[in-house]
């Protein structure tokens, strides 16, 4: 038999050539990490904040953010070295392959405030403004008045289309919230 | 200088061409095309979007809902749909026979079509698996592209298997191993049983690495081991250097997925397997590659007046530079100032479009004007060629230098905003570049229409003429 003639043998090596590196490079590597346990101690996310990470993972948001700090000085500002463990309970996970934004694995650490987070989601210029990220203010109802229980947003008049009006956050735009204030690294053990 | 430019010099009418599979590989090249415009154009929004944050502010055409549909549709669309149409013409054509089955690869084609126009719906309606690059299809809509690439699959092998000559040309050997190749990886990176936490991370380096590199690259150097000798009309330089790079290929390729994600919890073994086989790419690259460039020495007459050769020979040579470069930006320094920077996506359009992209036309300006009879307007061939080669050399060279300077604003410990500063006027020129590559698109659908197959294609009787196969 040789390769030159016999395309079954071609056909037989590339299949289970590859068939095999695939195994020994990805599935068992994959198989042995998959079931790390979690941080023990870390604050499970809250309904909303699940919902978040929904319109997070809808929104493409992870396109331009990481979750993925490394242990290098250039990383210091976003918080410890991601383990293994902050990934265990994320299906999928998010560690991503650009920053054209910040990475976020610790945001809510580094921008507590859930105001500044709404401004930013309706118009991030609105709070840096050199920012190029979209703005989502398909989140937002713009309203002649606040009704009881709305979350009303200080957007500051020159981002508004009318006089006089008020920004109210929308499911969306709270859920989202939500989510990017549960992105905080919990303490590893030491 | 015109009228010699108007008749390609290395055209020669095919003889024994199978009218079926000239049709089918031009109803490929067809919708791959108009997928190329659909793709681009998307691609395009979000580099205007960099530029002007507040252009098309809705949902379905946010920036983070146009990423993947741009990458998706040129992906699946254009550049799986071209190398698949051009493959299936190679393997009946090296193989002396008449396609297996016309039939199925045409169903093949809707499987294909359903699956893009479906990919790029839900897509922009938010429907996702998240930013898993280039596995963000819910599986649906990948398991019908999956179909169309084991029915098409089949097809290629049963036509090498009813071949008409003992040898397996090498373009076959590279095309039929992509098949195989993307299979296994679309089952490995939807199956969900090895997936959870990190478990995603691996499998995600593996996948988004091997599907360029398994897939597009392996097609594409199979239809140049068919289309350069074809053009040149002489023999490739040397076969064993082919077969060699069949292998090592497939042995070296395979591991270095993990190189995306250098410094991660990902084990530090597999980072270092990946970063030196990445150093081992060097071997099957610069042998392929060589092996290819080789085959031109001494045809400068013909790469001057044909249209089809520049080219391939661009290509080529995209394809060596790309893939040294991948090795450079592997190594964990280089990964510290290039990683997470636009420099990745200079390297990725680098790759899919100066090799991948210019390969598919030069195959397609080399071998349909010969099967069809009809030749494009060698003025616009012209126009095409300098149009995506300096479009596509402003892109690479202003998103990369973007990325240099976002790397070294984040290692000299600037405000992250300093970074987007640095990159924006970078971005401008990324977007002049963008530009100029879809008005060489507009060019080639004018050039693919010249070129169309009339309905008067009749199959010529067999002839015993020299083969680039022989």
């Amino acid at each position: 038999m040789s390769f030159h003639t016999s395309h079954r043998a071609i056909v037989a090596f590339a299949f289970f050539g590859y068939l095999a590196l695939t195994v020994l490079i990805a599935i068992l590597p994959a198989v042995s990490v998959q079931n790390t346990p979690g941080i023990p101690g870390a604050t499970p996310r809250s309904e909303l904040a699940e919902q978040g990470r929904a319109i997070y993972l809808r929104e493409g948001c992870g396109y331009c953010h990481t979750q993925f700090v490394r242990d290098l000085p250039l990383d210091r500002p976003y918080g410890r070295a991601t383990v293994a463990e902050d990934y265990a309970n994320e299906d999928p996970p998010l560690p991503g392959t650009e920053r054209t934004g910040p990475d976020l694995s610790n945001v809510a650490a580094r921008q507590p405030s859930d105001v500044w987070h709404l401004l930013h989601l309706y118009n991030p210029c609105s709070v840096v403004p050199q920012s190029v990220m979209p703005g989502f203010p398909w989140f937002f109802e713009e309203k002649a008045a606040a009704a009881e229980g709305d979350v009303t947003v200080p957007v500051p008049p020159r981002f508004l289309s009318g006089q006089g009006r008020v920004v109210v956050a929308g499911q969306e735009a709270r859920a989202l919230v939500a989510y990017l204030l549960s992105l905080r690294q919990p303490a590893l053990q030491p | 200088m015109v009228q010699r430019r108007t008749q390609d010099p290395t055209l020669r009418p095919s003889t024994a061409a199978d009218p079926s599979a000239v049709h089918v590989a031009f109803e490929y090249l067809a919708c791959a095309t108009l997928w190329l415009l659909v793709g681009t154009a998307a691609g395009l929004i979000d580099a205007l979007k960099l530029n002007w944050p507040d252009f098309l502010v809705v949902p379905w055409l946010s920036f983070g809902r146009i990423r993947p549909i741009h990458t998706n549709t040129v992906f699946w669309g254009w550049s799986s749909m071209a190398l698949v149409g051009l493959a299936l013409y190679v393997v009946a054509r090296t193989s002396r026979v008449p396609l297996w089955s016309p039939t199925l690869s045409r169903f093949s084609l809707v499987l294909w079509n359903a699956a893009v126009i479906a990919g790029v719906l839900t897509l922009g309606a938010g429907v996702t698996r998240g930013p898993q690059e280039y596995r963000e299809w819910v599986w649906p809509v990948a398991l019908t592209f999956g179909s169309g690439l084991v029915l098409n699959g089949v097809n290629a092998y049963m036509t090498v298997a009813t071949r008409n000559i003992p040898e397996v040309y090498i373009s076959n050997w590279y095309i039929l191993g992509a098949f195989c190749f993307l299979t296994i990886l679309f089952t490995t990176g939807y199956l969900p049983f090895y997936q959870h936490g990190l478990g995603n991370v691996v499998i995600q380096g593996y996948y988004m690495h091997t599907a360029v590199g398994m897939w597009f690259s392996m097609l594409s150097l199979g239809i140049a081991y068919y289309a350069i000798p074809r053009v040149l009309g002489r023999p490739i330089y040397s076969y064993a250097l082919g077969v060699l790079g069949f292998w090592t290929n497939i042995l070296f390729y395979t591991l270095i997925g993990a190189h995306h994600f250098i410094f991660s919890p990902v084990p530090w073994w597999l980072q270092t397997t990946a970063i030196l086989f990445s150093v081992g790419m060097m071997v099957p690259v610069w042998a392929g590659g060589c092996n290819l460039l080789l085959t031109f020495r001494g045809a400068s007459g013909v790469l001057r007046r044909s249209y089809a050769a520049p080219f391939l020979v661009a290509g080529i040579v995209a394809y060596v530079l790309v893939s040294t470069q991948g090795t450079l930006e592997a190594f964990r320094t280089s990964n510290i100032y290039w990683h997470f920077t636009n420099f990745t996506v200079g390297h990725s359009h680098f790759a899919m479009y100066g090799f991948v992209a210019f390969v598919i036309w030069g195959a397609a300006y080399g071998l349909v004007p010969r099967l069809t009879g009809a030749e494009p307007n060698p003025i616009l061939v012209g126009i095409h060629f300098w149009l995506a080669l300096v479009g596509y050399g402003i892109y690479v060279v202003s998103i990369s230098i973007a990325g240099i300077l976002q790397g070294f604003s984040w290692v000299a410990g600037e405000a992250f905003i300093k970074s987007v500063e640095a990159a924006e006027p970078m971005w401008l020129w990324r977007t002049v570049g963008g530009v100029l590559m879809v008005a060489s698109h507009l060019v080639f659908i004018v050039n693919l229409w010249a070129m169309r197959p009339r309905s008067s294609l009749v199959a010529l009787p067999a002839a015993p003429a020299a083969e680039a196969s022989t």
